[in-house]
């Protein structure tokens, strides 16, 4: 069906974005402090229109823009991302923060470089063809980049967003040239026809397309040997911009991992188990390992994040039925967690400008309510049950052991009790360790507070509410109908 | 002359192997040039090198369609923006260290 609506929330999204950069030019400093609640007013609205969308399926422009229903939760993943990530900058850019870091203006600019960001991440899980898959996934990541260099008296932030802009551009060389090649193999540009077209396809140029495709998907998935930018590119952005980029970067990968592995290569996928489980098992160990031996806690969590991006590729072992819900369930479960957790170090180094695992040290008693929430969303990453965490990487551990990979779900459950060591040391320097006397306790911002808040009752609740996997299991049942 | 000219064109194996040797040549660029903006060219061929494949196989396999040519517009287009971000880094950073030898940036360890 041919309807305006389901290109709605990408409207609403760029609507918005423009909104903000023309407001921001007629606005006094002062009232700038506008802007951060126009933006995430607009985020809220494309959220609220994307849940009342009807009909979920559908087509535009001759059918390169689609919107079905695994896109539809992709887009609401999205948006909230933004939306958290929004309101987390607030305080920094509004000047709150006690601590101010140098350079941390230009809101207009900011809060509509995210939006963009966020439109190129609807767009891309939307495309159907080659040009528009590309560069959607360029309006996606091009924006992250001149994010994380945003302090420009900062040389650590320009460090992250020149290695970022330098690995970034070879990754979308590797996928373009792919492209180029799987566009000359099958004569089309649209992505079904490709995929009709190389089902059977052994030629060494589709082995070197899809060689080169991976790799670039490698790339925005932070998948090792493809990781080395993300730690980094953590460390040295400003601590919000690292909170937004470790969970859109994270989902955008993902999903454009499944317009490659399962709209373009669905056919094969199923040969490609035993190289993807080495991948995953690899993934997740070397992150894991290299994360004990972290001090800085943003590049504490790129290891963490690289370590999770392991765990995702187990979702795609075994039969799709399962795994894509799987691992929609994840991301869901991945981003709320990680944005809690996301949302103290924020407020940490709005208060008192530190962002070493020590100084952390007695946070449970100056403020117990957020060293709670902390330890919570950390104990989710790590897996312990009730947290959504468990039950999420119950699911992607049980594809694993359905596929065969037994000692796959070995490996995973050795690194899921390593994780657990090294987030362990954060609470433990909140719990155990006594406070620094003559440091000043940091006081609660209202915004984040409430941030923190929402998203731990979501982390405690989102594995024990069973309508939310149910709705996006029947929701793959029918994505995956459409794509045979 | 233009018979010895046709006789010799190229066809689409010697385009696409020159598209590969462009290719190279930006990746062996990125990989050891140590200049910023070194890099950022090396990208800017690379890119470039794909953009001409599409146009190529667009020429040789689907001449009476554009797809190919559409890519290759849009390839530039991205790797302009790529390019223009790149240097407005690497120019902020330029005022900061006086260098854009990118051996020099490990500030960061773990």
């Amino acid at each position: 069906m041919t309807t305006m609506n389901i290109a709605y929330p990408e409207i609403i999204v760029i609507a918005t974005a423009f909104i903000v950069l023309v407001a921001d030019l007629f606005m006094t400093e002062r009232s700038r402090a506008a802007l951060a609640p126009i933006a995430a007013l607009g985020l809220l609205v494309g959220i609220a229109v994307t849940a009342t969308l009807t009909p979920v399926t559908g087509e535009l422009l001759g059918g390169r823009f689609a919107m079905d229903p695994v896109a539809w939760w992709f887009k609401i993943v999205f948006m909230l991302a933004s939306l958290v990530a929004v309101i987390m900058s607030m305080d920094t850019l509004d000047g709150r923060a006690r601590v101010r870091p140098r350079g941390m203006g230009f809101r207009g600019e900011y809060y509509w470089i995210m939006l963009s960001s966020v439109v190129g991440m609807m767009l891309l899980i939307s495309a159907r063809d080659l040009v528009t898959l590309f560069v959607s996934l360029e309006i996606a990541t091009l924006p992250l980049m001149v994010l994380a260099a945003w302090r420009r008296d900062d040389a650590k932030s320009g460090e992250a967003g020149l290695k970022y802009v330098i690995l970034g551009a070879l990754a979308s060389a590797f996928i373009v040239y792919g492209f180029s090649i799987l566009y000359g193999l099958a004569r089309s540009a649209d992505l079904n026809e490709i995929a009709r077209a190389v089902a059977t396809e052994k030629s060494p140029a589709f082995l070197l397309a899809v060689a080169l495709v991976l790799a670039g998907t490698g790339f925005k998935l932070t998948m090792v040997p493809f990781h080395m930018w993300a730690a980094d590119v953590y460390q040295g952005a400003p601590t919000p911009v690292t909170a937004y980029l470790s969970v859109a970067s994270k989902a955008a990968g993902l999903a454009f991992a499944f317009q490659i592995l399962f709209r373009l290569f669905g056919d094969m996928l199923p040969q490609w188990g035993a190289l993807i489980a080495l991948f995953a098992a690899i993934t997740m160990t070397l992150g894991n390992v290299v994360a004990i031996v972290q001090h800085n806690i943003k590049r504490f969590m790129a290891f963490s994040a690289i370590s999770q991006a392991g765990y995702f590729l187990l979702g795609f072992l075994g039969d799709a039925s399962e795994g894509v819900p799987a691992m929609i369930f994840y991301l869901l479960v991945y981003v709320v967690s990680n944005l809690a957790v996301f949302a103290c170090i924020v407020w940490f180094a709005n208060e008192t400008g530190k962002e070493q695992i020590e100084d952390y040290r007695g946070l449970s008693l100056t403020n117990p309510l957020t060293a709670l929430c902390m330890m919570i969303g950390l104990f989710s990453l790590a897996g312990i049950p009730p947290l959504s965490g468990f039950v999420g990487k119950f699911f992607l551990f049980s594809i694993a052991s359905k596929a065969g990979c037994h000692w796959l779900v070995a490996v995973a459950a050795v690194n899921s009790t390593i994780s657990l060591y090294y987030y362990l040391r954060v609470v433990r320097q909140m719990y155990i360790e006594p406070a620094d006397k003559e440091a000043q306790p940091p006081s609660p911002s209202t915004s984040i507070s409430i941030t923190v808040a929402i998203l731990t009752i979501v982390v405690s609740i989102l594995g024990i509410v069973p309508t939310i996997y149910q709705h996006i299991h029947a929701a793959t049942i029918t994505w995956l109908a459409s794509l045979q | 002359m233009t018979e010895l000219l046709a006789r010799f064109a190229p066809g689409l194996h010697e385009w696409l192997t020159l598209c590969a040797v462009l290719y190279a040549i930006g990746l062996y660029g990125l990989l050891t040039r140590r200049n910023a903006i070194a890099i950022l060219m090396a990208v800017e061929i690379m890119l470039n090198a794909a953009a001409l494949n599409a146009v190529v196989f667009n020429r040789f396999v689907t001449p009476n369609e554009i797809d190919g040519h559409i890519m290759a517009i849009f390839v530039i287009v991205m790797a302009a923006a790529e390019i223009v971000v790149g240097m407005a880094i690497v120019v902020s950073l330029y005022r900061l260290r006086a260098s854009v030898d990118v051996n020099q940036m490990n500030s960061m360890k773990g």
